[in-house]
């Protein structure tokens, strides 16, 4: 592991749990023996205003929680959920060669709070609109008001506009179908 | 340093280096050669045979054999006893062996031998009865461990030697590595017919091990070469390792400092014990069946590797029964064996003391351990410490 890394496995931060109402995700192995908790706090803008972690297991998975809750503080669930989904690329920076599997369950237990969060709040989800996005609750008339306030024509600049398709990615073609209907001469 | 991780190894006495240095310098012949510096060679070997032969009670010293390491004189011990008996197919030995024995085993699995598992029960002791009930017309060899590696629980290898005698033809092999130099060890009057033992676990260096054949016993060879050991294993003799090794066979008889790493060893272990919530001894609690060096000690819910790391940054070396840990990534298959749940498997750490230990160094492990278990056990996730 590189420097940084070693110090957030000796020195760990945000060590605990998220203030309430919080999300929770886990992730464990029965076969390394490693298990991690990690619980955001979400704000209205749909923001990770606090991220914790707890975990018993490697170093590799503690320095990678541990790096994990500074680097998702501040993001959207979406931005968040691109890191989580990310592992290899967190591997590098923490110089984590040969045990990418770690990092990859650290990452795991993020996605798995962030999904927590999605779920409760498509529960709360009361608008009559058709639901596009099921992993952050967007729905169609949101899509295309991104589209057409600033002039979008991929998938990926919706999902950086407003979170549609960042997370299962299973809505990327309604998404795709959307712009096309949405394709106004300008 | 504070080194507490000598059943992995240990350091060279200076006793040792210095009756090897000479074979590290002017004597530096060839023993099978006939001249006179192959002689003096020839001479410091059979020197060393003796005193080894002296420190495990063999009868002759003849009976000892030099080998690399532990696990040439495990494999050997094993292939050699199964190569003279060709029609002989099944193996009796236990879930808790080191990997030289456990793995070979099955290996052999695979080649068309049965094996027989004894398991253990949650101290990790044998149950001599699934023993007896084991053996059977065609079992050619069985292999026990004296010690084990991790919890340092001793099998009764007298009354294993009785039982494998009397109701069977089987040749009775001990892998004896991790006791040599830490207990009294008499194989004359016992039924043990091959025994390993490896220089570094006892402060000689490492690549220096022996193989004890009890006479009348056969074993093919597993090395083919020159004639060297009477032909028994070929290969130039690593003479300055060999007088290493009966250096430290003497250095274990005549400074024997058993008692006092007993001491030590139980004050850690009951200091740990009693100060640290959630642990728990892994082994059985009657120290007389355990080796006098070794704890192996559970903090539950709380990852090993961990407190091992920790431990290093405080310049404490021990060694931990936690699946992710080195190389591998598979939990100790002797906490298996003996049932220790997941969560405390985990958050085992094997402390191995040694002659150069002090009460000081237990002292400052005493003081640096519950602050770095409080602390990982805050970063927990199981609830169960909530």
């Amino acid at each position: 592991m590189h420097t940084e890394a070693a110090d957030h496995f000796f020195n760990p931060r945000n060590v605990g749990d998220a203030g309430e109402p919080s999300f929770v995700g886990r992730a464990a192995s029965l076969s390394c023996g490693a298990h991690v908790r990690f619980s955001i706090q979400v704000d209205e803008a749909q923001r990770v205003s606090e991220a914790r972690f707890r975990a018993a297991g490697c170093d590799v998975l503690v320095a990678a929680a541990s790096v994990l809750t500074e680097r998702v503080t501040g993001l959207t669930t979406a931005q968040a959920a691109a890191i989580g989904q990310a592992p290899a690329e967190l591997s590098d920076k923490l110089g984590a060669a040969g045990s990418e599997k770690c990092v990859e369950m650290a990452c795991n237990a993020l996605l798995d709070a962030i999904r927590e969060y999605s779920n409760a709040a498509r529960d709360d989800w009361a608008g009559d609109e058709a639901l596009i996005c099921t992993c952050f609750f967007v729905s169609e008339r949101t899509i295309e008001r991104e589209i057409q306030a600033r002039a979008l024509t991929t998938v990926a600049e919706v999902t950086n506009a407003c979170n549609a398709g960042g997370g299962c990615g299973s809505c990327h073609q309604l998404i795709q179908e959307i712009l096309e209907t949405n394709d106004l001469p300008r | 340093m504070i080194y507490l991780d000598n059943n992995a190894t240990t350091r060279v006495a200076p006793e040792v280096l210095d009756a090897m240095k000479p074979y590290l310098g002017e004597f530096f012949g060839n023993p099978s050669s006939a001249h006179t510096l192959g002689r003096e060679m020839k001479r410091a070997i059979e020197h060393s045979r003796e005193q080894v032969a002296s420190l495990i009670g063999a009868t002759d010293p003849g009976e000892i054999v030099f080998t690399s390491c532990g696990s040439e004189s495990d494999n050997w011990a094993i292939r050699g006893v199964l190569a003279t008996r060709p029609s002989s197919k099944h193996i009796v030995t236990t879930l808790v062996e080191h990997e030289a024995v456990r793995n070979l085993c099955r290996l052999l699995e695979n080649d068309g031998y049965e094996v027989t598992w004894l398991d253990v029960d949650r101290n990790g002791e044998l149950d001599l009865d699934s023993l007896r009930d084991a053996l059977r017309p065609d079992t050619a060899l069985v292999s026990t461990m004296l010690a084990n590696n991790e919890t340092g629980v001793l099998f009764p290898i007298e009354d294993i030697g009785r039982i494998v005698r009397e109701n069977s033809d089987a040749v009775f092999h001990v892998d004896g590595v991790q006791a040599v130099g830490k207990v009294p060890i008499g194989l004359k009057n016992t039924a043990v017919d091959l025994f390993a033992l490896s220089g570094h676990k006892f402060h000689a260096p490492q690549g220096i091990g022996a193989l004890y054949i009890r006479r009348g016993i056969s074993l093919s060879p597993l090395i083919i070469g020159g004639a060297q050991e009477e032909g028994r294993r070929a290969g130039t003799s690593a003479v300055p390792n060999i007088v290493g090794l009966g250096a430290a066979c003497r250095l274990a008889l005549e400074d024997d400092d058993h008692a006092r790493i007993e001491q030590l060893r139980n004050l850690l272990e009951d200091e740990i014990l009693k100060r640290i919530p959630n642990t728990r001894l892994n082994g059985v609690a009657d120290r007389s069946k355990r080796l006098p060096n070794t704890s192996n000690i559970s903090f539950e819910y709380v990852d090993g590797q961990n407190i091992l790391l920790h431990l290093d940054q405080a310049g404490i070396s021990v060694s931990t029964g936690s699946a992710c840990h080195s190389t591998t990534h598979e939990s100790s298959p002797t906490l298996r064996a003996m049932n220790v749940p997941f969560t405390a498997a985990q958050g085992s750490i094997r402390f191995s003391l040694g002659r150069y230990n002090t009460e000081a160094e237990i002292e400052t492990t005493l003081s640096v351990l519950p602050e770095i278990v409080a602390k990982l056990a805050a970063m927990s996730p199981y609830e169960q410490l909530r």
